[in-house]
């Protein structure tokens, strides 16, 4: 009979679902690893809850680590952080296939592999859409200093993009909102980044605040080098649609002041 | 020349004209410098370099792209800044530039800063302005971000020395691929100037390269590397003689990039040629191709082009061009072959192949694992085996493969919207206009529904 688990999602929750599909001693194929509840369950199948255990998903990750190195860890974080619904099993998968492999630290390579394909595809996502937000991320200043921006990307990236900023503005204050899942990563200045998430209900206090004086100078400048910086003979609107997807221009300052004038 | 700076200009009429003025530098990328803030003030840079936007023109908006001045003393026929030209003309001073590349920066907007300047007085007055504003940027605001400055041809070596040691990359424009062509348009450089600061840059970044092997802490110089930039279009050269320049320029002079840009007529001077399809821009793109084959896939300038075949195929890109002049060394089996051959095969990239020499080491790899890899199989399919079998039942055949190659026809990105058919229906009419009335549309059906049907 077919084994569904059901974990949180999380880095905890899935990895905790990975110790206990091993814990079972049952052929891999017949279980199944499900991020969040089904709704639509399946026939003839066995559905069990799994608890999110930090101790049993510390064990993983040192397995994982230390048998897949450096890089087969980070490819797996980075398809944690995915919406992709189908995650948890690949991830689980992938393991599975690649513990069997003689020489782990190979998984990656072994694109063959429908599971590690698959993980490929999602830790490249993460990784890709991580990259479009350090590119694309618009910060405003606030009248009491603080950089604050909106985001709104698909995958639960903030994480991998809070250590690039930190390192980049380390004397600023600045906030960076997740909107889609309401979480805030915070970095307060010649400090260490952190992340919270917005209480239900609640409004953020950083929508009392008002806009900084010379923010609006300094939208309005760039806004104007924005488009005066393009060669009016080389117009390529399919070009710039490629390499700046439309939904990232919601939040970026020089589609707002003017609507994309011709 | 008369200086006109009048007092009361803005910086935003600054910026307007001075990025304007700036547009036509191709160079935007901020890449080949990995560097972590030091934490005392503002900055980064990253080796793979980030773009921050994109323009209208699908060009990245990477560096904040300004001239320092747009007076000049040269007339080259060319540049919008000229001396002839009756523009108005603007300078910064170095506290200006400072305050909007750190406003800039701070709100993510840019990478950092890309300066480049008309010349102002002589060479070296105007290289001494751009230093004061680099070296205020660095020490008084410590801006850790990317820098690149044009060296200007005819500048004290001294100077130029010391502006290496605080910014990423460095270019000096070749302007134009022939002296010739330089002389003719450009009367007041000269082909010697120009490769004079680029050497002195190469023999720098060499020396300081064997100084860091010793001293790891040692000041780094043009850790960027340099670049360059010529014009296509405006003289007569052909493809093949671009190309082997270029080829020249990344052996003999180490340059990091050679930037092509297509020929933009501003000024309309009579010793310029007219282009009324606009710019070229499909030489500039196949032109593009062929320097990533000269980088990236270990292709040689008379590979690709030679005296008797001057110019690149208008219909086919160089790669695909030469693996039909070449069929006798194809088909590559992609299970077998080494990296170099399966890099030549139209239709794989270098990523894929690194994936392909990576992915088959743990089993033989079939065309579907291929194209999940990221191989373009419509172009690749005639010239590869996978396991001995080739995808289909195609022949070896140049007449036959062009044809096929064409008719999926990579799209030529530069026809007005690629899309040349559409849906068939009974009450369409193409030629349908909003403000035409009935009684027009009685007149002349007939051309669309009945040519279709």
């Amino acid at each position: 009979m077919e084994l569904y688990l059901i974990c949180e999602d999380s880095l905890e929750g899935i990895f905790t679902g990975i110790y206990e599909a091993y814990a079972l001693k049952r052929s891999h194929q017949e279980i199944h690893l499900q991020v969040g509840e089904e709704d639509n369950l399946r026939l003839f199948s066995e559905y069990r809850s799994i608890q999110a255990d930090s101790n049993k998903a510390a064990k993983v990750a040192r397995t994982i680590n230390r048998e897949f190195g450096q890089e087969g860890f980070m490819a797996v974080c980075r398809a944690l952080a995915s919406n992709d619904a189908k995650k948890g099993d690949a991830i689980y998968k992938m393991v599975v296939s690649g513990l069997a492999m003689s020489d782990p630290r190979k998984v990656m390579s072994n694109l063959a592999n429908e599971y590690v394909m698959k993980v490929f595809e999602l830790a490249r996502f993460s990784a890709n859409e991580a990259h479009f937000l350090i590119e694309f991320l618009r910060f405003k200043e606030l009248e009491n200093g603080i950089l604050y921006a909106r985001t709104g990307p698909k995958n639960n990236v903030l994480t991998f993009v809070m250590p690039h900023f930190s390192d980049r503005l380390p004397l600023e204050n600045f906030v960076i909102h997740d909107e889609g899942r309401g979480i805030y990563g915070l970095h307060p200045a010649r400090k260490d980044w952190y992340v919270v998430t917005e209480e239900e209900g609640r409004e953020s206090v950083l929508s009392t605040y008002k806009l900084s004086a010379g923010e609006e100078l300094y939208s309005e400048l760039f806004t104007a080098f924005f488009h005066t910086i393009a060669v009016e003979e080389r117009v390529n609107r399919r070009l710039q649609r490629n390499m700046l997807p439309l939904r990232y221009r919601e939040y970026m300052t020089e589609f707002q002041l003017s609507k994309d004038r011709k | 020349m008369e200086i006109c700076i009048s007092e009361s200009t803005t910086s935003m009429d600054k910026l307007g004209v001075l990025s304007d003025a700036a547009k036509y530098d191709v160079s935007c990328s901020s890449s080949g410098v990995e560097r972590k803030g030091d934490g005392t003030g503002i900055g980064n840079s990253a080796a793979g370099g980030i773009c921050h936007s994109f323009s209208s023109d699908g060009r990245c908006i990477s560096l904040l792209k300004i001239l320092f001045t747009n007076e000049c003393i040269y007339d080259c026929k060319y540049c919008v800044n000229r001396r002839s030209n009756d523009v108005p003309r603007v300078s910064f001073t170095p506290e200006e530039i400072c305050t909007l590349t750190i406003e800039f920066y701070r709100r993510n907007f840019i990478e950092g800063l890309f300066l480049s300047s008309g010349i102002l007085h002589n060479p070296d007055y105007t290289m001494e302005l751009i230093y004061q504003a680099i070296y205020k940027l660095r020490t008084e605001y410590r801006f850790q971000g990317y820098i690149h400055v044009k060296a200007i041809p005819g500048a004290n070596p001294i100077i130029i020395a010391k502006l290496g040691m605080i910014v990423d990359r460095m270019s000096v424009n070749l302007e134009l691929p022939t002296a010739q062509g330089l002389s003719e348009l450009a009367p007041n450089k000269h082909r010697k100037t120009i490769l004079m600061p680029m050497r002195q840059i190469q023999q720098g970044i060499k020396q300081n390269k064997n100084e860091l092997v010793l001293y790891k802490k040692a000041p780094t110089f043009v850790p960027g590397g340099q670049s360059t930039q010529m014009i296509i279009g405006a003289t007569p050269e052909s493809d093949y003689q671009i190309v082997s320049v270029a080829e020249n320029l990344y052996q003999k002079f180490d340059l990091k990039r050679v930037y092509y840009s297509a020929f933009i007529n501003i000024n309309e001077d009579r010793s310029l040629p007219a282009l009324p399809g606009g710019p070229p821009l499909l030489r500039e793109h196949r032109l593009y191709q062929a320097d990533w084959l000269l980088r990236f896939y270990g292709f040689k300038a008379d590979e690709l082009l030679n005296e008797a075949r001057p110019n690149f195929n208008i219909l086919l890109d160089p790669k695909a061009d030469w693996a039909l002049r070449h069929l006798e060394s194809f088909p590559v089996e992609v299970n077998r072959a080494d990296y170099q051959t399966i890099l030549r095969v139209p239709g794989i990239g270098v990523t894929s192949a690194q994936r392909i020499v990576k992915a088959r080491r743990n089993g033989a790899l079939r065309f579907e694992d291929l194209k999940k890899i990221g191989v373009v199989l419509k172009r690749a399919l005639y010239f590869i085996t996978c396991s001995g079998r080739m995808m289909f039942n195609t022949r070896i055949e140049e007449d036959y493969i062009t044809r096929n190659l064409l008719t999926v026809k990579e799209r030529l990105p530069f026809d007005k919207d690629g899309v040349t058919y559409q849906q068939l229906s009974l009450f369409d009419d193409v030629n349908f206009q909003p403000e035409s009335g009935w009684a027009s549309k009685l007149i002349e059906p007939k051309s669309v529904v009945y040519g279709q049907l």
